[in-house]
């Protein structure tokens, strides 16, 4: 990825305190567009803590947050929402008794035209295809829109999940994922991997925390590990392997590798 | 870097279009089994109560004996699928209905003193959504609002029936085309309910909210005002019922019945919705308090003491959540088990 590209999203110089405890400390971190970055630590390392930085459930006690190069401050999850940056969480929160498409569209319905749109009325079948375009531009073809979610494999629901997301997205926004691969077998991870390749080749930034190291090394562009609240690692996935990653995870061997 | 996007499939097979059959078949018994018992049960009461039983007029009686069922049952639906269950409806009921005996007895027009009965529902309802909205239990809430409404319902009334409303014929014991008033308030509520339900963006996120607050605050639905909406939702029906209760009798009577609210939640439970919320089909609540109704009267014709229709109700309503938890379970079985022998082919 050239380096003169404005980063699509940029953290800078965060900290974090609770009280006496500081649990991130000058944490800088970088996404291009169309990048998947993994942000790898250990419990308590302070990664659950930088997601929710940048998700806007946190504000940081200092620290400049960036979106596309401008500057934004998160009160909530709705503002980082407006500027672009979506979360899909790790309860995926479906709407169960619901099909694909109404889940997809929730809190984004069409209207009917004219006096039924004005009396309240949803164009259910523009919903649907508007659903099925998004999905179809994501290369999902994974269960009919009609579905409900409670259908669905557990796999099936992570993608479902995952495209709404990504499909309340502007061009070039930001998803970020916490453990999107935690319940799901070998073949449906295969299924999360593809998506998440997909999402990228868009051009979106993909913000991945995750302890699946194996799904860390075949779809990150870049790694970045957090050890007590600091960053002790920003590299390529290329330039390194899943020992070294461990390494720096458990804080085995921190001096030198320090790559900005 | 020049980025080229290889037709991605996330899914390597094209998936089957359809569910398999089983689950089709599954899924309508969960769907139709109501319709079938009710079905069962009119032959098997044209047999037992026969000649009595299978006759127009029957068929009327039993349906006006579920309209006031049916009324409560509306409300209460639409609460449990929005996640809320609202024990206050009869205290609301009595007190719509001494509100607007009142007014009529002191001489206002006929329309005033029921729009008077529907707007006591609308406050009640708000009042119960804005406080359990603040994080209070609705059990909690409505079981007070249960005792503040009937208690103000005998204050107003000074503790007395307050009968007389022959005005009010038109909308209790008046037959219109052959079909008594309370059904076709009933038949209306129903539509107008699931239309609202099933075609409004309102009904749409209600139901979001019922079945996923959490998932429906994330996405920027502020679930507040649905909760509220919810609650004003079954007021407004419990007032509604009320209302007509007393057309029936001309009787505004300010004794608070709770027993029904037990066979009103009994037609929902009867419809399949669960208590936990998000889902549910109105128009089986009807079908319920049909079926209830429907077995009362046909234990009725068929000179069987009517203390047995409580125990059939309870046995049936068991059976009912048992096979719905079946079909619930075997549904989700089947279809794990036919994702994973196809994912090992």
């Amino acid at each position: 990825m050239a380096v003169t590209t404005t980063p699509a999203f940029e953290l800078e110089s965060i900290s974090m305190h609770y009280g006496y405890l500081k649990v991130l400390d000058d944490v800088t971190v970088r996404v291009a567009p169309g990048e998947v970055l993994a942000l790898l630590g250990d419990n308590g390392a302070g990664k659950s803590t930088l997601l929710k930085v940048m998700s806007g459930a946190h504000r940081p006690s200092s620290g400049t947050i960036r979106v596309q190069g401008n500057e934004h401050d998160f009160h909530s999850p709705r503002r980082a929402s407006e500027a672009g940056v979506e979360m899909v969480y790790q309860d995926l929160a479906l709407v169960d008794a619901m099909d694909i498409s109404f889940n997809l569209m929730l809190g984004r319905e069409r209207m009917s035209k004219g006096l039924r749109g004005l009396l309240g009325f949803i164009d259910r079948r523009a919903m649907r295809r508007e659903a099925q375009l998004e999905l179809d531009a994501l290369g999902i073809r994974t269960a009919p829109v009609t579905r409900p979610v409670e259908m669905l494999s557990s796999g099936q629901r992570q993608i479902v999940a995952i495209a709404r997301a990504a499909a309340r997205l502007h061009d070039g926004g930001v998803l970020l994922m916490d453990e999107p691969t935690a319940a799901l077998g070998h073949e449906q991870t295969e299924l999360v991997e593809e998506l998440i390749g997909a999402m990228a080749a868009k051009g979106i930034a993909v913000v991945i925390v995750t302890h699946n190291l194996p799904l860390v090394m075949n779809v990150a562009d870049r790694i970045v590990v957090l050890n007590r609240g600091r960053k002790v690692a920003d590299i390529e996935t290329s330039r390194t392997d899943t020992d070294r990653v461990v390494s720096w995870i458990i804080g085995a061997s921190v001096q030198g590798d320090l790559a900005r | 870097m020049t980025v080229t996007i290889k037709s991605p499939s996330v899914h390597h097979e094209t998936p089957p279009q359809r569910l398999p059959g089983r689950v089709r078949a599954l899924v309508l018994v969960r769907d139709q089994g109501l319709a079938v018992l009710l079905v069962l049960l009119v032959a098997l009461f044209s047999a037992w109560a026969s000649p009595y039983f299978f006759t127009t007029s029957t068929g009327i009686s039993i349906l006006n004996a579920a309209a006031i069922t049916a009324i409560f049952a509306a409300g209460l639906g639409v609460g449990v699928m929005t996640g809320v269950l609202d024990l206050s409806v009869p205290g609301t009921a009595v007190l719509a209905a001494v509100v607007m005996a009142k007014l009529l007895t002191n001489g206002m027009p006929v329309a005033v003193a029921i729009l008077a009965g529907v707007a006591v529902g609308l406050v009640v309802g708000v009042v119960n959504g804005l406080i359990a909205i603040r994080g209070l239990d609705p059990l909690i809430v409505t079981i007070a609002m249960l005792a503040i409404a009937s208690g103000l319902a005998l204050i107003v009334a000074g503790g007395y029936d307050i009968g007389g409303l022959s005005q009010l014929e038109f909308l209790g014991t008046h037959h219109y085309l052959g079909i008594p008033a309370p059904v076709w308030v009933t038949l209306a509520l129903y539509g107008v309910l699931t239309v609202f339900l099933r075609y409004t963006r309102g009904g749409y996120r209600l139901l979001a909210v019922g079945g996923n607050a959490e998932g429906a605050r994330r996405v920027g639905i502020r679930i507040s005002l649905y909760r509220v909406l919810g609650f004003t939702i079954s007021a407004l029906c419990a007032a509604v019922g009320g209302i007509v209760s007393a057309a029936y009798v001309q009787i505004g009577s300010p004794s608070a019945s709770v027993g029904t609210i037990f066979s009103a939640l009994t037609a929902v439970a009867l419809a399949g919705v669960p208590f936990t919320g998000g889902r549910g089909t109105l128009s089986r609540v009807l079908l319920g308090a049909i079926v209830l109704s429907t077995i009362s009267t046909g234990l009725l014709l068929a000179n069987v003491q009517t203390y047995w229709s409580s125990v059939a109700t309870g046995v049936l309503l068991l059976g009912a959540v048992a096979l719905n938890m079946w079909t619930t379970r075997t549904t989700l079985r089947l279809l794990l088990v036919s994702t994973s022998t196809r994912k090992a082919a």
